[in-house]
């Protein structure tokens, strides 16, 4: 049985795996769908979903149509949340690959540092930064990036460590490889999935930063985003709810979407890594 | 003007609500004694002291402990009324102003008030160290206090009698001199828990939870104050103020704590009335703030086709829901003594505004767009952020590129007055009753950095500050409004800034708080006369 098969067996994973296609398929084709830019004003202000299907969802408080700005939404919360779970994880693999694989003083020093960003809860780091550095979309990637790699660096080094050991590795170290390239090329690899398996929950909790940190005005004003739309509707919530629960709903299936489907993946691999 | 009949529709389809809900509402009705008023307070600030930070914001607390000269009035002569002066004249040279103080005041722990206090606070606060005061007393050089219930302000320079009546209001907060005499003033323990002379005590302030007042039993007004106690409870979400009045835990709700969108509804429950009276003399500015060493911005055409490219309409409808005023130049419509029509205007007009931009010689790339700006909206309002929403649309319509920058309020005033790292901001100005107060320096050139709410924009125009400076020593009152019309016309025609609406604040209350919005700057009075029915 193919993983794909496996993965199709399991209703969740399926519920996960079509919530994510969809959500790829809005962020892919919000430019064709809505090519005109989200924020402009496409009709009377406040108009109530479902009301006229030129404007399906209604509009905002300024009459900006809520439709294009959930699509368009929908490519920066993917946007951020892969971007931040990529770079997350690459930091945390490189830094718990060297800790794991160098041992000695420069293990100490990086857990060290690894704790000292773990003590910081990830949103008030993410939050102190932006409010320093300025709130752009590049920035936004980095404040959450910094919050999330502790985890895969931890990860990361557990695994070098047992890793390190095998009889492959002390075979290269024999045949005179590189220790750097010993610690990247033969370890990483094989050190990489259950690090691979913290990218839903990262991806997940990445968008739900952005959000959180564009609900309080602090994503970047020139796109649009869930969590500012939420945050823009929040002040008329008693006379137009939908304004915050449209994007609020997007919001709760995306993160679901991503957990289901990274559960999935997770889980089927892992009866293939113990059949094997 | 369909805004204006909208507010008092509203309003008065309110009141009509109210009546009809509530027999027994009471404008003639004789105040009731006793009882404790709470109210939604979003804000804390920490310096109470009104003669050191003359802002809104400090007054809504403050003004009910400590008292100015005069208050504004809706009928009272020169739109003013005795508080601790009984009256004011102006010498015709313009070198002095003699108040006549009130008798038997007493501050409120048991001393006199006397004309020393008054001097002392003119010389040694409003004059040195008042954010407003620095530039209307600027010129004055000594108080003198014949007896204790005169006090002779004395000018250097001749000083219009009518910019100093049209201060008084704000400016002329009166604090003890046995307080403040020791020791630094700005450090005073005073200005966290002020003593005053006005109808309620401060009691105590816990932070993030309320301030309280107490009555004054010793008030000079007669019965008054009728209310035993007054709660601010803080309050800074502005969606739960709504919810507290309709759940009656607070009994009122000032200067627009109820969100504008919110209002329709509101207005519509039982035993609740919203009211959009009280706040004349506290009209706000939505303003465009211009950085001049923008090359591009610098050009009086591009400022013509940025002011042509906004439509006005749109944002007092949909920004500010119709409780607003469209504005057509730096003094609002609302002002009795100074307002002017005839200046050139600016109609919503898009293809003008794209032919005036091709003629300064910033036509359009391949992709539509002309040059890019960054355009800062000032955080303290809602409408000051959304209207910066449509701006960045409405410069997108003429070939702008607009990136919108957010900051918070210390870093956005940090970022336009001292930095000056802005092409375009939007700004909230308030129009004080008289342009010499904190209109005049919103265009006038030579301010020092870092001065909020002033010139920031490096524009310089002789002309203008010739007419400021000739404008602020012309001692006759009817040549010196003239000077102002001029401002008004040159400000419009060469806009150093775009004026875009003028707007105030609602107040959405129970319909048992009586004697509401009776003043010109009810929420920023003393509240002496405000009642409880029940």
């Amino acid at each position: 049985m193919s993983p794909l098969n496996r993965l199709l067996r399991r209703p969740e994973a399926v519920a996960g795996a079509f919530i994510l296609a969809v959500l790829f398929a809005m962020a892919l084709s919000a430019s064709l769908l809505f090519p005109s830019d989200p924020q402009a004003i496409a009709g009377p202000a406040l108009l109530p979903s479902f009301q006229d299907w030129s404007l399906p969802l209604g509009t905002d408080r300024l009459g900006r149509d809520v439709l294009a700005e959930l699509f368009h939404g929908a490519r920066t919360s993917l946007a951020v949340g892969l971007a931040a779970a990529t770079a997350a994880l690459f930091i945390g693999a490189v830094v718990g690959t060297l800790a794991g694989f160098a041992g000695g003083l420069v293990d100490e020093v990086l857990m060290r540092i690894t704790d000292a960003f773990q003590t910081v809860p990830s949103f008030l780091l993410a939050l102190a930064f932006v409010s320093v550095v300025g709130p752009s979309l590049g920035i936004v990637v980095a404040a959450i990036a910094l919050g999330a790699w502790t985890g895969p660096a931890r990860v990361a080094r557990a695994e070098v460590l047992s890793i390190r050991e095998r009889d492959y590795v002390a075979g290269a170290r024999v045949i005179g490889m590189h220790p750097m390239a010993i610690a990247f090329r033969e370890v990483l690899p094989n050190a990489l999935p259950p690090v691979l398996a913290l990218s839903s929950v990262i991806v997940a909790a990445a968008i739900l930063t952005e959000a959180a940190l564009s609900f309080l005005g602090l994503g970047d004003p020139n796109r649009v985003t869930w969590g500012g739309m939420i945050a823009e509707g929040r002040t008329v919530l008693r006379t137009a709810p939908f304004l915050s629960i449209v994007p609020g709903i997007a919001l709760v299936l995306t993160v679901l979407g991503i957990y289901l489907a990274g559960e999935g993946v997770v889980e089927t691999t892992a009866v293939r890594r113990s059949l094997s | 003007m369909s805004d204006i009949s909208r507010r008092t529709l509203l309003s008065g389809s309110a009141l009509l609500l109210a009546s009809t809900a509530m027999p027994a509402i009471g404008w003639t009705q004789t105040p009731k004694k006793g009882g404790r008023l709470v109210l939604a307070a979003d804000s804390e600030p920490r310096n109470l002291n009104p003669a050191i930070v003359a802002s809104n914001g400090v007054f809504f607390i403050s003004s009910k402990i400590v008292e100015t000269l005069a208050e504004a009035s809706f009928d009272g002569k020169d739109g003013l009324e005795p508080r601790l002066a009984l009256s004011w004249e102006g010498a015709a040279d313009g070198l002095s102003v003699t108040f006549k103080l009130r008798e038997g005041v007493k501050w409120h722990d048991g001393k006199p008030f006397t004309s020393a206090d008054v001097a002392f606070s003119a010389l040694q606060i409003w004059k040195p160290l008042q954010n407003l005061g620095r530039t209307v007393f600027k010129d004055l050089a000594s108080v003198d206090t014949p007896d204790d219930f005169t006090a002779v302000f004395k000018f250097a320079k001749p000083t219009p009698f009518q910019l100093i009546r049209n201060a008084l209001p704000a400016l002329s907060s009166v604090v003890p001199k046995h307080v403040y005499e020791v020791g630094k003033i700005e450090e005073n323990p005073a200005n966290n828990a002020p003593i005053g002379t006005g109808p309620f005590k401060f009691g105590e302030y816990k932070a993030g939870q309320y301030y309280k007042l107490t009555r004054n039993a010793d008030y000079w007004g007669k019965d008054e104050p009728y209310l035993d106690e007054i709660i601010y409870q803080v309050l800074p979400d502005r969606t739960s103020a709504a919810a507290a009045l309709e759940a009656e835990e607070i009994q009122l709700a000032a200067f627009s704590a109820v969100p504008l969108a919110d209002l329709d509804r509101i207005s519509k429950v039982p035993g609740l009335k919203v009211i959009s009276k009280g706040y004349e003399g506290l009209t706000y500015q939505l303003v465009v703030e211009i950085n001049h060493r923008r090359k591009e911005l610098a050009d009086v055409k591009v400022r013509q086709a940025i002011a042509h490219a906004i439509d006005k309409d749109f944002v007092v409808k949909t920004v500010f829901l119709g409780y607003a005023a469209t504005a057509t130049g730096p003094v609002p419509k609302n002002d009795p003594q100074f307002y002017t029509a005839d200046v050139p205007t600016y109609p919503f007009d898009v293809a003008k505004a794209n032919a005036l931009l091709d003629e300064a010689g910033y036509g359009k790339a391949d992709d539509g767009k002309r040059f890019a700006l960054k355009l800062l909206p000032a955080p303290y309002f809602n409408e000051t952020k959304q209207f910066g929403d449509y701006l960045r649309q409405a410069l997108a319509a003429i070939g702008i590129d607009a990136e919108i920058v957010n900051n918070d309020a210390p870093a956005h005033i940090k970022a336009v007055y001292t930095d000056h790292a802005f092409d375009l901001a939007v700004g909230p100005p308030v129009f004080r009753g008289d342009p010499a107060i904190s209109t005049t320096i919103l265009v006038q050139s030579g301010i020092p950095d870092g001065v909020p709410f002033s010139n920031q924009g490096g524009y310089k125009n002789d002309a203008l500050d010739a007419l400021i400076a000739k404008a602020s020593e012309t001692l006759d009152t009817a040549a010196r409004t003239d000077l102002y019309k001029e401002f008004q016309k040159e400000v419009a025609a060469d806009l150093p800034l775009i004026n875009v609406a003028e707007w105030s604040f609602i107040s959405v209350a129970r319909d048992t708080v009586g004697n509401i919005a009776n003043n010109p700057r009810w929420a920023v009075s003393n509240w002496a006369d405000t009642y409880l029915e029940s």
